[in-house]
């Protein structure tokens, strides 16, 4: 008797659990995940922080090509275009916007869901950055932004015509929390 | 007839002539007085926790007595750990950059590990200020019990010291610069040892940097409000993951940290350098300074340190800018204290990422501190 009241609790603390861990409306990921940015911003390497504090198992790749993706389960986008981080990578901002184009495509294909994160602010807007915006929103399942990223309402308006669930935080470091619940499991 | 004639026209002519000449003297030794007074050093009061005192020729001997010579501060904690090197006035027209370092070298006391301070890195160009500016020589900062004054010096080594420079630089790593960069510490690293004055300076930064054992370098700038890498940290690639937890620490201060990645085809520079040289962790940062930025008012000691400008909140306004510049100005204490935030961040997350070579930096001045009870709070009196 003492038993099943022991294995009945436990259910209904885990059920529970279950219900207060995640959140309905917001969509999962799986893991392992690749992580690279689309503008080679540097904002990439804080979701390399973040996802690990978060403990997911990810791999950063800024120059990350479709075949990169190969076996891995969820593809992370950190928006906002850099000319410091182009030039330190390289190329320009056309070889940039190719090369996240044919990552999106390849996820398309292989059915790998896209998380899309803007943690760069005010600051990693412009012309140059909302292309990368432009390009990507389409096809992420989410969207993570910085506040102040969003103080025109782009993402707003993006995500309520795509019908993607946007997360507005105030400041990077409180982008831990939805990365952490949007994989946990 | 004739002595007539002398006393008529050349007497009065020769009279004017010694009065002329008489004031161009007077006029000459008090410019040229001023001009010395460029060449006298402030004084720095370490605190008591300073282990040693050491000259940048101590690393380097070719350096001795000449003007590229400078103090390096070395504090030691009495437990073993990492080691950090912080410079300042590697541009001496960067103010915060030099008084980060005074405010550290006058406060801290380090238990574990070691930081060696050079707070006028390039000792040569405070020494003169950049011709056709108007730039004030001195600013000052009340303290407890009188003012302490400070040099505004120049980017570039003085030309008395290292001159003449040629049509096109080409710096140890290579790299094709504009002639006057040939006087520009931040563009000459790794240095040369057989070079001019200013590669041997970075040569002997690069010896503190091997013979020292440094694990990071924080080099502390400032930039024009116009420029883009503002409020900002340049951080070589090996650096990426220390500058991404620094960017999230600073958010506890409330301050946002722009990270700025350092180009690897962008060479002389500390960031790149300190990095592909001697394998350290590097990164440099930037606050705004409007008194070396090109849209400015009138310069004056108070644009240095209270920071208020007639035209940079009207080019904020007009999105001209990289940086909100508010009508009350970024003051020098406000820069010094996001400094200071930058450094205690670094530290922290240093420490997270290699815990076997903690370091434990006490007493620096809390930012949020520094900007409530100004600079001069933290400085030692001038006497």
């Amino acid at each position: 008797m003492e038993i099943k009241k022991t294995i009945t609790s436990s259910l209904m603390f885990f059920l529970f659990y279950l219900f207060a861990a995640s959140s309905p409306d917001l969509p999962k990921f799986s893991q392992p995940a690749l992580i690279t940015s689309a503008g080679q911003n540097a904002e990439v390497q804080m979701v390399a922080v973040l996802a690990k504090r978060a403990g997911i198992d990810h791999i950063l790749n800024k120059m990350a090509t479709g075949q990169d993706l190969e076996g891995y389960k969820s593809l992370l986008l950190v928006l906002g275009a850099s000319l410091k981080g182009l030039g330190a990578a390289g190329i320009d901002i056309n070889k940039e916007l190719e090369r996240v184009k044919s990552l999106i495509e390849f996820s398309r294909q292989k059915d790998i869901p896209i998380l899309c994160l803007h943690l760069g602010g005010e600051e990693r807007r412009g012309a140059q950055s909302d292309q990368f915006i432009k390009a990507c929103l389409p096809a992420a399942k989410m969207v993570i932004v910085v506040k102040s990223g969003n103080k025109d309402g782009l993402f707003t308006r993006m995500c309520q015509d795509l019908g993607i669930p946007l997360v507005e935080v105030e400041k990077i470091s409180d982008a831990l929390e939805p990365l952490k619940n949007s994989f946990s499991k | 007839m004739r002595l007539r004639l002398i006393k008529k026209f050349f007497f009065p002519r020769l009279s004017l002539t010694i009065v002329l000449l008489i004031l161009t003297l007077i006029i000459a030794f008090l410019a040229g007085k001023e001009f010395l007074v460029q060449r006298q050093s402030e004084p720095i009061f370490p605190s008591s926790g300073l282990s040693y005192h050491k000259k940048l020729s101590d690393y380097f001997p070719a350096l001795r007595n000449t003007w590229g010579d400078t103090d390096v501060y070395i504090f030691e904690g009495k437990e073993p750990g990492g080691c950090i090197l912080i410079t300042g006035g590697t541009h001496p027209n960067e103010p915060a950059g030099f008084l980060t370092a005074v405010i550290l070298i006058e406060n801290i006391f380090v238990d574990k590990g070691k930081v060696v301070i050079i707070p006028r890195a390039n000792a040569s160009a405070f020494t003169h200020s950049d011709p056709q500016e108007g730039s004030p020589q001195r600013f000052f900062i009340s303290t407890a019990k009188g003012k302490r004054f400070f040099r505004l010096g120049s980017r570039l080594t003085n030309p008395i010291h290292q001159w003449p420079d040629p049509a096109i630089y080409i710096n140890p790593s290579g790299q094709k610069l504009s002639g006057s960069e040939v006087r520009n510490l931040n563009r000459c690293y790794p240095g040369r040892p057989d070079g001019l004055l200013t590669e041997k300076i970075a040569f002997a930064i690069m010896e503190v940097i091997r013979q020292e054992k440094i694990d990071l370098g924080i080099d502390v700038h400032e930039s024009a409000p116009e420029y883009p890498v503002i409020n900002a940290l340049v951080f070589h690639e090996n650096s990426s993951e220390l500058a991404a937890l620094v960017a999230i620490n600073m958010e506890s201060f409330g301050l946002k940290l722009r990270l700025e990645a350092s180009p690897p085809n962008l060479r002389g520079l500390s960031h790149r350098e300190w990095g592909d040289a001697a394998g350290i962790l590097a990164v440099l940062i930037e606050t705004p300074n409007a008194s070396h930025g090109r849209l400015k008012g009138k310069p004056s000691p108070d644009l240095i340190v209270e920071g208020i400008d007639k035209f940079y909140p009207r080019a904020s306004r007009s999105g001209r800018l990289f940086v909100d510049y508010p009508e009350t100005g970024i003051p020098l204490k406000d820069r010094v204290g996001r400094h200071l935030a930058s450094i205690i961040s670094l530290v922290e997350s240093f420490n997270e990422l290699y815990p076997s070579k903690k370091i434990k930096i006490n007493n620096i001045p809390d930012p949020n501190e520094v900007a409530l009870k100004g600079l001069g709070f933290f400085l030692h009196s001038p006497s």
